[in-house]
Protein backbone atom coordinates (compact mmCIF):
# COMPACT_ATOMS: atom_id res chain seq x y z
CA UNK A 1 0.00 0.00 0.00
CA UNK A 2 1.38 3.52 -0.97
CA UNK A 3 1.51 5.83 1.12
CA UNK A 4 2.82 3.40 3.82
CA UNK A 5 0.60 2.34 6.09
CA UNK A 6 2.68 3.46 9.21
CA UNK A 7 3.14 7.17 7.94
CA UNK A 8 -0.46 7.31 6.88
CA UNK A 9 -2.00 5.64 10.52
CA UNK A 10 0.61 8.16 12.07
CA UNK A 11 -0.96 11.01 10.34
CA UNK A 12 -4.43 9.88 10.75
CA UNK A 13 -3.46 9.52 14.73
CA UNK A 14 -1.82 13.24 14.87
CA UNK A 15 -4.79 14.55 12.81
CA UNK A 16 -7.16 13.01 15.18
CA UNK A 17 -5.79 14.44 18.14
CA UNK A 18 -5.01 17.59 16.46
CA UNK A 19 -8.05 18.60 14.49
CA UNK A 20 -10.82 16.56 15.93
CA UNK A 21 -10.06 16.08 19.46
CA UNK A 22 -10.15 19.64 20.36
CA UNK A 23 -13.42 19.49 19.46
CA UNK A 24 -14.87 16.81 21.44
CA UNK A 25 -15.43 16.58 25.19
CA UNK A 26 -16.20 13.82 27.85
CA UNK A 27 -16.71 10.40 26.84
CA UNK A 28 -16.09 11.38 23.34
CA UNK A 29 -12.79 13.06 23.51
CA UNK A 30 -11.67 10.01 25.62
CA UNK A 31 -13.02 7.45 22.75
CA UNK A 32 -11.08 9.77 20.29
CA UNK A 33 -7.67 10.42 22.02
CA UNK A 34 -7.79 6.23 22.78
CA UNK A 35 -8.21 5.73 19.04
CA UNK A 36 -5.15 7.76 17.96
CA UNK A 37 -3.42 5.89 20.77
CA UNK A 38 -4.41 2.49 18.98
CA UNK A 39 -3.08 4.08 15.39
CA UNK A 40 0.14 4.88 16.89
CA UNK A 41 0.38 1.47 18.25
CA UNK A 42 -0.99 0.27 14.58
CA UNK A 43 2.15 2.19 13.31
CA UNK A 44 4.44 0.74 15.30
CA UNK A 45 3.35 -2.69 15.03
CA UNK A 46 3.05 -3.13 11.34
CA UNK A 47 6.00 -3.07 10.05
CA UNK A 48 7.93 -5.35 12.26
CA UNK A 49 5.54 -7.35 13.33
CA UNK A 50 5.92 -10.54 10.81
CA UNK A 51 9.55 -10.27 11.43
CA UNK A 52 9.18 -10.49 15.06
CA UNK A 53 7.45 -13.23 15.19
CA UNK A 54 9.30 -15.48 12.68
CA UNK A 55 12.55 -14.54 14.61
CA UNK A 56 10.51 -15.07 18.00
CA UNK A 57 9.35 -19.13 16.50
CA UNK A 58 12.96 -20.02 15.52
CA UNK A 59 14.09 -19.30 18.53
CA UNK A 60 11.60 -21.27 20.74
CA UNK A 61 12.06 -24.20 18.54
CA UNK A 62 15.26 -24.03 18.61
CA UNK A 63 15.11 -23.53 22.97
CA UNK A 64 12.49 -26.83 22.49
CA UNK A 65 14.61 -29.09 20.56
CA UNK A 66 17.32 -28.62 23.05
CA UNK A 67 15.16 -30.21 25.73
CA UNK A 68 14.57 -33.96 26.07
CA UNK A 69 11.04 -34.97 23.98
CA UNK A 70 9.65 -34.56 20.85
CA UNK A 71 10.38 -31.93 18.19
CA UNK A 72 8.48 -28.69 18.48
CA UNK A 73 7.46 -29.34 14.45
CA UNK A 74 5.53 -25.93 12.87
CA UNK A 75 6.76 -23.88 10.69
CA UNK A 76 6.89 -20.34 9.57
CA UNK A 77 5.42 -20.78 5.84
CA UNK A 78 2.21 -18.87 5.84
CA UNK A 79 3.77 -15.50 6.59
CA UNK A 80 0.29 -13.61 7.59
CA UNK A 81 0.28 -12.17 10.99
CA UNK A 82 -2.82 -13.95 12.13
CA UNK A 83 -0.91 -17.76 11.40
CA UNK A 84 2.09 -16.52 12.69
CA UNK A 85 0.45 -15.36 15.81
CA UNK A 86 -1.26 -18.66 15.99
CA UNK A 87 2.29 -20.98 15.72
CA UNK A 88 3.80 -18.56 18.28
CA UNK A 89 1.01 -19.14 20.37
CA UNK A 90 1.28 -23.11 19.98
CA UNK A 91 5.08 -22.75 21.10
CA UNK A 92 4.80 -20.26 23.92
CA UNK A 93 1.91 -23.39 25.37
CA UNK A 94 5.51 -25.97 24.88
CA UNK A 95 7.71 -23.50 26.33
CA UNK A 96 5.46 -22.60 29.54
CA UNK A 97 5.01 -27.25 29.66
CA UNK A 98 8.97 -27.02 29.52
CA UNK A 99 9.50 -23.94 32.18
CA UNK A 100 7.51 -26.30 35.02
CA UNK A 101 9.45 -29.77 33.76
CA UNK A 102 12.44 -27.45 34.28
CA UNK A 103 11.62 -26.01 37.17
CA UNK A 104 11.01 -29.65 38.57
CA UNK A 105 14.79 -30.48 37.50
CA UNK A 106 17.87 -29.89 39.86
CA UNK A 107 20.68 -30.90 37.15
CA UNK A 108 22.79 -27.93 35.59
CA UNK A 109 21.76 -28.71 31.85
CA UNK A 110 18.33 -27.91 33.01
CA UNK A 111 19.20 -24.72 34.75
CA UNK A 112 21.08 -23.54 31.97
CA UNK A 113 18.58 -24.14 29.57
CA UNK A 114 15.95 -22.37 31.50
CA UNK A 115 18.38 -19.58 32.04
CA UNK A 116 17.98 -19.76 27.92
CA UNK A 117 14.17 -19.26 27.88
CA UNK A 118 14.42 -16.35 30.73
CA UNK A 119 16.83 -14.68 28.20
CA UNK A 120 14.60 -15.09 25.48
CA UNK A 121 11.45 -14.06 26.85
CA UNK A 122 12.90 -10.55 28.03
CA UNK A 123 14.34 -10.47 24.49
CA UNK A 124 10.79 -10.72 23.15
CA UNK A 125 9.34 -8.39 25.63
CA UNK A 126 11.99 -5.92 24.61
CA UNK A 127 11.11 -6.35 21.16
CA UNK A 128 7.42 -6.10 21.41
CA UNK A 129 7.70 -2.89 23.35
CA UNK A 130 5.50 -0.37 21.91
CA UNK A 131 6.33 3.52 21.91
CA UNK A 132 3.98 4.55 24.08
CA UNK A 133 4.75 1.91 27.01
CA UNK A 134 4.78 3.32 30.68
CA UNK A 135 7.28 0.49 31.45
CA UNK B 1 -27.99 -1.85 25.83
CA UNK B 2 -30.96 0.94 27.07
CA UNK B 3 -29.72 4.71 26.58
CA UNK B 4 -29.74 6.24 29.17
CA UNK B 5 -31.72 9.66 29.14
CA UNK B 6 -33.22 12.35 31.49
CA UNK B 7 -36.65 10.77 30.21
CA UNK B 8 -36.15 7.46 31.47
CA UNK B 9 -34.21 8.80 34.69
CA UNK B 10 -37.11 10.32 35.95
CA UNK B 11 -39.32 7.63 34.72
CA UNK B 12 -37.46 5.39 37.24
CA UNK B 13 -36.60 7.61 40.18
CA UNK B 14 -40.76 8.19 40.09
CA UNK B 15 -41.29 4.68 40.76
CA UNK B 16 -37.91 4.33 42.92
CA UNK B 17 -39.10 7.44 45.21
CA UNK B 18 -42.64 7.63 44.97
CA UNK B 19 -42.67 10.88 47.45
CA UNK B 20 -40.53 12.77 45.07
CA UNK B 21 -42.58 15.04 42.88
CA UNK B 22 -41.17 17.35 39.93
CA UNK B 23 -38.14 15.35 39.33
CA UNK B 24 -36.07 17.19 36.99
CA UNK B 25 -33.54 15.21 35.01
CA UNK B 26 -30.37 17.74 33.11
CA UNK B 27 -27.30 18.34 31.99
CA UNK B 28 -27.06 14.42 31.40
CA UNK B 29 -23.43 12.99 29.71
CA UNK B 30 -21.33 10.17 29.87
CA UNK B 31 -17.30 10.53 31.86
CA UNK B 32 -14.62 9.36 30.52
CA UNK B 33 -13.90 7.10 33.90
CA UNK B 34 -13.24 3.39 34.11
CA UNK B 35 -12.68 0.04 31.96
CA UNK B 36 -15.39 -2.13 33.64
CA UNK B 37 -18.11 0.52 33.96
CA UNK B 38 -20.18 3.30 32.38
CA UNK B 39 -20.18 6.48 34.05
CA UNK B 40 -22.62 9.36 33.65
CA UNK B 41 -23.34 12.81 35.38
CA UNK B 42 -26.20 14.66 35.86
CA UNK B 43 -28.42 17.61 37.55
CA UNK B 44 -30.99 16.32 39.58
CA UNK B 45 -33.98 18.29 41.38
CA UNK B 46 -37.24 17.34 43.35
CA UNK B 47 -39.76 18.12 45.57
CA UNK B 48 -39.58 16.16 48.97
CA UNK B 49 -42.65 16.42 50.96
CA UNK B 50 -40.88 16.13 53.84
CA UNK B 51 -37.41 18.16 53.00
CA UNK B 52 -39.10 20.60 50.57
CA UNK B 53 -37.16 21.38 47.11
CA UNK B 54 -33.99 19.58 46.02
CA UNK B 55 -31.05 20.12 43.79
CA UNK B 56 -28.03 18.01 43.98
CA UNK B 57 -25.40 16.83 41.51
CA UNK B 58 -25.31 13.05 41.05
CA UNK B 59 -23.00 10.46 39.58
CA UNK B 60 -24.52 7.62 37.68
CA UNK B 61 -22.52 3.94 37.34
CA UNK B 62 -23.96 1.74 35.13
CA UNK B 63 -22.76 -2.74 35.03
CA UNK B 64 -22.21 -3.71 31.54
CA UNK B 65 -23.48 -7.06 30.02
CA UNK B 66 -19.62 -7.99 29.98
CA UNK B 67 -16.85 -6.49 31.24
CA UNK B 68 -12.78 -6.70 32.04
CA UNK B 69 -13.85 -6.74 36.02
CA UNK B 70 -16.11 -9.43 37.46
CA UNK B 71 -17.74 -7.26 40.24
CA UNK B 72 -21.04 -5.48 40.54
CA UNK B 73 -23.72 -2.20 41.59
CA UNK B 74 -24.01 -3.23 44.64
CA UNK B 75 -20.29 -4.59 45.51
CA UNK B 76 -19.54 -1.29 45.16
CA UNK B 77 -22.43 0.68 46.76
CA UNK B 78 -21.98 -1.70 49.68
CA UNK B 79 -17.63 -0.94 49.69
CA UNK B 80 -18.44 3.18 49.30
CA UNK B 81 -21.00 2.61 52.42
CA UNK B 82 -18.39 0.75 54.59
CA UNK B 83 -15.58 2.91 54.41
CA UNK B 84 -18.00 6.28 54.09
CA UNK B 85 -17.17 8.07 57.68
CA UNK B 86 -14.25 6.10 58.30
CA UNK B 87 -11.51 8.70 57.75
CA UNK B 88 -10.84 7.80 54.04
CA UNK B 89 -13.38 10.43 51.70
CA UNK B 90 -15.35 9.17 49.56
CA UNK B 91 -18.31 10.11 47.68
CA UNK B 92 -21.90 9.77 49.50
CA UNK B 93 -24.12 6.90 47.98
CA UNK B 94 -27.26 7.48 47.32
CA UNK B 95 -29.64 4.72 45.59
CA UNK B 96 -29.21 1.36 44.06
CA UNK B 97 -31.33 -0.30 41.49
CA UNK B 98 -29.89 -3.77 41.07
CA UNK B 99 -33.39 -4.66 38.85
CA UNK B 100 -31.76 -4.81 35.57
CA UNK B 101 -35.05 -4.06 33.37
CA UNK B 102 -34.74 -0.32 33.87
CA UNK B 103 -31.36 0.24 32.12
CA UNK B 104 -29.84 -3.38 30.81
CA UNK B 105 -27.64 -3.51 33.61
CA UNK B 106 -27.83 -2.53 37.46
CA UNK B 107 -26.88 1.33 38.34
CA UNK B 108 -26.31 3.39 41.18
CA UNK B 109 -26.44 7.03 42.35
CA UNK B 110 -23.64 8.69 44.39
CA UNK B 111 -22.87 12.63 45.08
CA UNK B 112 -21.02 14.00 42.32
CA UNK B 113 -18.27 15.87 43.69
CA UNK B 114 -17.68 18.69 40.84
CA UNK B 115 -14.89 20.93 39.85
CA UNK B 116 -11.90 18.41 41.34
CA UNK B 117 -9.05 16.46 38.74
CA UNK B 118 -8.85 13.08 38.64
CA UNK B 119 -6.64 12.45 35.64
CA UNK B 120 -3.10 11.07 36.21
CA UNK B 121 -1.48 12.92 33.32
CA UNK B 122 -2.39 16.33 34.59
CA UNK B 123 0.75 14.77 37.15
CA UNK B 124 3.12 15.26 34.24
CA UNK B 125 2.20 18.46 33.49
CA UNK B 126 5.57 20.32 34.12
CA UNK B 127 3.57 22.68 35.95
CA UNK B 128 2.41 20.29 38.02
CA UNK B 129 6.03 18.83 39.03
CA UNK B 130 6.62 21.37 42.12
CA UNK B 131 3.20 19.46 43.54
CA UNK B 132 3.99 16.12 43.28
CA UNK B 133 5.72 15.98 46.72
CA UNK B 134 2.49 17.11 48.13
CA UNK B 135 0.22 14.43 46.10
CA UNK B 136 2.24 11.89 47.08
CA UNK B 137 1.83 11.93 50.25
CA UNK B 138 -1.85 13.18 50.07
CA UNK B 139 -2.40 9.32 48.08
CA UNK B 140 -0.60 7.29 49.77
CA UNK B 141 -1.28 8.68 53.27
CA UNK B 142 -4.86 8.59 52.30
CA UNK B 143 -3.83 4.65 51.96
CA UNK B 144 -2.27 4.14 54.65
CA UNK B 145 -5.06 5.45 56.91
CA UNK B 146 -7.47 2.68 54.94
CA UNK B 147 -5.02 -0.01 55.89
CA UNK B 148 -5.01 1.09 59.73
CA UNK B 149 -8.97 0.92 59.65
CA UNK B 150 -10.10 -1.68 62.33
CA UNK B 151 -12.12 -3.93 59.85
CA UNK B 152 -14.42 -4.95 63.17
CA UNK B 153 -15.66 -1.14 62.78
CA UNK B 154 -16.59 -1.71 58.98
CA UNK B 155 -19.63 -3.77 57.31
CA UNK B 156 -17.56 -6.07 55.26
CA UNK B 157 -20.27 -8.37 54.45
CA UNK B 158 -20.66 -7.56 51.13
CA UNK B 159 -17.01 -9.00 49.98
CA UNK B 160 -15.58 -12.21 50.74
CA UNK B 161 -14.37 -13.29 54.10
CA UNK B 162 -10.86 -13.37 54.72
CA UNK B 163 -7.54 -14.41 56.87
CA UNK B 164 -4.72 -12.67 57.56
CA UNK B 165 -3.57 -16.61 56.62
CA UNK B 166 -5.45 -17.14 54.27
CA UNK B 167 -5.88 -13.91 51.96
CA UNK B 168 -2.92 -14.12 49.89
CA UNK B 169 -3.78 -17.76 48.43
CA UNK B 170 -7.67 -16.84 48.22
CA UNK B 171 -6.88 -13.51 46.20
CA UNK B 172 -4.42 -15.69 44.02
CA UNK B 173 -7.02 -17.90 43.49
CA UNK B 174 -9.34 -15.52 42.33
CA UNK B 175 -6.79 -13.91 40.03
CA UNK B 176 -5.89 -17.15 38.14
CA UNK B 177 -9.22 -18.29 37.91
CA UNK B 178 -9.89 -15.36 36.22
CA UNK B 179 -7.03 -15.53 33.71
CA UNK B 180 -8.12 -19.26 32.89
CA UNK B 181 -11.55 -17.90 32.47
CA UNK B 182 -10.46 -15.51 30.09
CA UNK B 183 -7.82 -17.49 28.26
CA UNK B 184 -5.92 -15.21 25.78
CA UNK B 185 -3.41 -17.73 24.73
CA UNK B 186 -0.06 -19.08 26.49
CA UNK B 187 1.64 -16.96 28.82
CA UNK B 188 4.96 -18.38 29.89
CA UNK B 189 6.10 -15.67 31.82
CA UNK B 190 2.52 -14.92 33.81
CA UNK B 191 2.99 -18.75 34.15
CA UNK B 192 5.88 -18.59 35.82
CA UNK B 193 5.06 -15.54 37.81
CA UNK B 194 1.83 -17.82 39.31
CA UNK B 195 4.25 -21.17 39.80
CA UNK B 196 6.74 -18.75 42.24
CA UNK B 197 4.21 -16.97 44.08
CA UNK B 198 1.86 -20.45 44.99
CA UNK B 199 5.68 -21.91 46.69
CA UNK B 200 5.16 -19.86 49.23
CA UNK B 201 2.35 -16.61 50.44
CA UNK B 202 3.03 -14.00 53.37
CA UNK B 203 0.58 -13.72 55.99
CA UNK B 204 -1.28 -10.40 56.37
CA UNK B 205 0.26 -7.91 59.94
CA UNK B 206 -3.46 -7.20 59.75
CA UNK B 207 -6.46 -7.40 57.86
CA UNK B 208 -7.93 -4.18 56.14
CA UNK B 209 -10.04 -2.75 53.35
CA UNK B 210 -8.41 -3.64 50.82
CA UNK B 211 -9.66 -0.95 47.90
CA UNK B 212 -8.18 -2.99 45.18
CA UNK B 213 -7.56 -0.48 42.21
CA UNK B 214 -6.18 2.41 44.49
CA UNK B 215 -3.46 4.60 42.47
CA UNK B 216 -3.22 7.71 40.61
CA UNK B 217 -6.59 8.30 38.20
CA UNK B 218 -8.98 6.90 40.71
CA UNK B 219 -9.04 10.22 43.49
CA UNK B 220 -10.27 13.64 42.85
CA UNK B 221 -7.79 16.31 43.80
CA UNK B 222 -8.01 19.83 44.01
CA UNK B 223 -5.93 22.88 42.30
CA UNK B 224 -3.40 22.42 46.05
CA UNK B 225 -3.35 18.42 45.06
CA UNK B 226 -5.32 17.91 48.09
CA UNK B 227 -7.16 14.60 47.74
CA UNK B 228 -10.87 14.98 48.02
CA UNK B 229 -11.99 11.50 47.45
CA UNK B 230 -11.39 7.88 46.64
CA UNK B 231 -13.04 6.64 43.77
CA UNK B 232 -13.77 3.17 41.77
CA UNK B 233 -14.23 1.01 44.77
CA UNK B 234 -15.59 -2.36 42.49
CA UNK B 235 -12.52 -3.76 43.53
CA UNK B 236 -12.45 -3.61 47.36
CA UNK B 237 -12.37 -6.66 49.49
CA UNK B 238 -11.69 -7.70 53.08
CA UNK B 239 -7.17 -8.51 53.14
CA UNK B 240 -3.59 -7.58 53.09
CA UNK B 241 -3.08 -3.68 52.73
CA UNK B 242 0.03 -4.32 51.40
CA UNK B 243 -1.97 -5.59 48.43
CA UNK B 244 -2.71 -1.78 47.87
CA UNK B 245 0.53 -0.57 48.50
CA UNK B 246 2.08 -3.16 45.43
CA UNK B 247 -0.94 -2.08 43.17
CA UNK B 248 -0.25 1.33 43.27
CA UNK B 249 3.44 0.86 42.68
CA UNK B 250 3.32 -1.40 39.33
CA UNK B 251 5.38 -0.25 36.47
CA UNK B 252 2.78 0.18 34.17
CA UNK B 253 0.93 2.86 36.25
CA UNK B 254 4.06 4.78 36.28
CA UNK B 255 2.20 7.21 33.89
CA UNK B 256 5.38 9.22 33.67
CA UNK B 257 7.05 6.23 31.96
CA UNK B 258 10.15 7.17 35.10
CA UNK B 259 10.56 5.37 37.84
CA UNK B 260 7.91 7.38 39.72
CA UNK B 261 5.44 5.25 41.02
CA UNK B 262 2.01 6.64 39.72
CA UNK B 263 3.87 9.10 38.30
CA UNK B 264 4.24 10.66 41.79
CA UNK B 265 7.00 9.16 44.04
CA UNK B 266 9.78 6.96 44.11
CA UNK B 267 9.03 3.19 45.56
CA UNK B 268 10.86 3.63 48.66
CA UNK B 269 9.19 7.52 49.40
CA UNK B 270 5.41 5.94 48.93
CA UNK B 271 6.38 2.83 51.30
CA UNK B 272 7.70 5.40 53.66
CA UNK B 273 4.71 7.74 53.54
CA UNK B 274 2.71 4.76 53.45
CA UNK B 275 4.24 3.23 56.45
CA UNK B 276 4.17 6.54 58.62
CA UNK B 277 0.36 6.74 57.89
CA UNK B 278 -0.72 2.98 58.79
CA UNK B 279 1.70 2.41 61.51
CA UNK B 280 2.58 -0.40 59.42
CA UNK B 281 5.59 -2.25 58.26
CA UNK B 282 5.57 -3.18 54.58
CA UNK B 283 8.16 -6.37 54.92
CA UNK B 284 10.29 -6.39 52.20
CA UNK B 285 9.65 -10.38 51.67
CA UNK B 286 5.50 -9.64 51.97
CA UNK B 287 5.98 -6.65 49.83
CA UNK B 288 7.58 -8.09 46.94
CA UNK B 289 5.31 -11.03 46.69
CA UNK B 290 1.94 -8.81 46.53
CA UNK B 291 4.17 -6.61 44.17
CA UNK B 292 4.38 -10.24 41.57
CA UNK B 293 1.14 -11.08 42.24
CA UNK B 294 -0.14 -7.41 41.16
CA UNK B 295 1.32 -8.64 37.85
CA UNK B 296 -0.81 -11.69 37.88
CA UNK B 297 -4.09 -9.35 39.04
CA UNK B 298 -3.50 -6.68 36.41
CA UNK B 299 -2.59 -9.36 33.41
CA UNK B 300 -5.77 -11.22 34.42
CA UNK B 301 -7.46 -8.14 33.95
CA UNK B 302 -5.81 -6.75 30.89
CA UNK B 303 -7.06 -10.52 29.37
CA UNK B 304 -10.04 -9.80 30.13
CA UNK B 305 -10.38 -6.81 28.23
CA UNK B 306 -9.02 -8.74 25.46
CA UNK B 307 -11.25 -11.65 26.13
CA UNK B 308 -14.45 -9.48 26.24
CA UNK B 309 -13.59 -7.73 22.75
CA UNK B 310 -12.62 -11.33 21.15
CA UNK B 311 -15.49 -12.74 22.24
CA UNK B 312 -17.78 -10.10 21.08
CA UNK B 313 -18.94 -9.93 24.81
CA UNK B 314 -18.32 -5.93 24.21
CA UNK B 315 -16.94 -3.50 22.31
CA UNK B 316 -15.81 -0.63 24.40
CA UNK B 317 -12.74 1.08 22.83
CA UNK B 318 -11.24 1.09 26.29
CA UNK B 319 -10.72 -2.57 26.17
CA UNK B 320 -9.23 -2.96 23.43
CA UNK B 321 -7.32 0.05 23.75
CA UNK B 322 -5.99 -0.89 27.72
CA UNK B 323 -5.00 -5.00 26.23
CA UNK B 324 -2.46 -3.13 23.81
CA UNK B 325 -1.11 -0.56 25.60
CA UNK B 326 -0.46 -2.58 29.13
CA UNK B 327 -0.30 -6.75 28.19
CA UNK B 328 3.38 -6.61 27.31
CA UNK B 329 4.60 -4.10 30.19
CA UNK B 330 2.72 -6.07 32.32
CA UNK B 331 5.40 -9.43 31.61
CA UNK B 332 7.91 -7.46 31.36
CA UNK B 333 7.21 -5.83 35.01
CA UNK B 334 7.08 -9.04 35.76
CA UNK B 335 10.11 -10.04 34.26
CA UNK B 336 11.59 -7.44 36.63
CA UNK B 337 10.39 -8.41 39.76
CA UNK B 338 11.73 -12.14 39.06
CA UNK B 339 14.77 -10.86 38.49
CA UNK B 340 14.95 -11.79 34.63
CA UNK B 341 15.07 -8.94 33.61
Amino acid sequence: MKPEVPMAVRELAHRLRTDLLAELTGFRANVAAMGAAMLDMVADEWDGAAARLVRENCAFRALLEQADGPPPGGNDEDLRISALTRENDRLRGLITELMERLEADSSPQAAALLAAIWQELARTVTERRITSANF
Amino acid sequence: MKDITPENLVVWLAARQPQWRDIAVANLHRLPMGASRETFRFDLAYVDPADGAQAMKVILRRDPPASNVDSDRAHEFAAYQAIYGHGVPVPKMLLLEEDPAWFDGAVSLAEDLRGYHNSEYQFQDPAWAPKLPHIAREMWGAMGRLAAVPVEDLDLSFTRPATRENTAVQELDYWVASLEKHDVGPEPIISAAVRQLYRWQPVAQKLALVHGDFRAGNFLYDDDGNLIAVLDWEMAHCGDPLEDLAWSMTRTFCFGKNDLRSGLATREEAIRIWEEASGLTADPQALAWWELFICVKTQAIWNASAHVWQTGQGREVIHAYAAWWLRNAQDKAALELMGKL
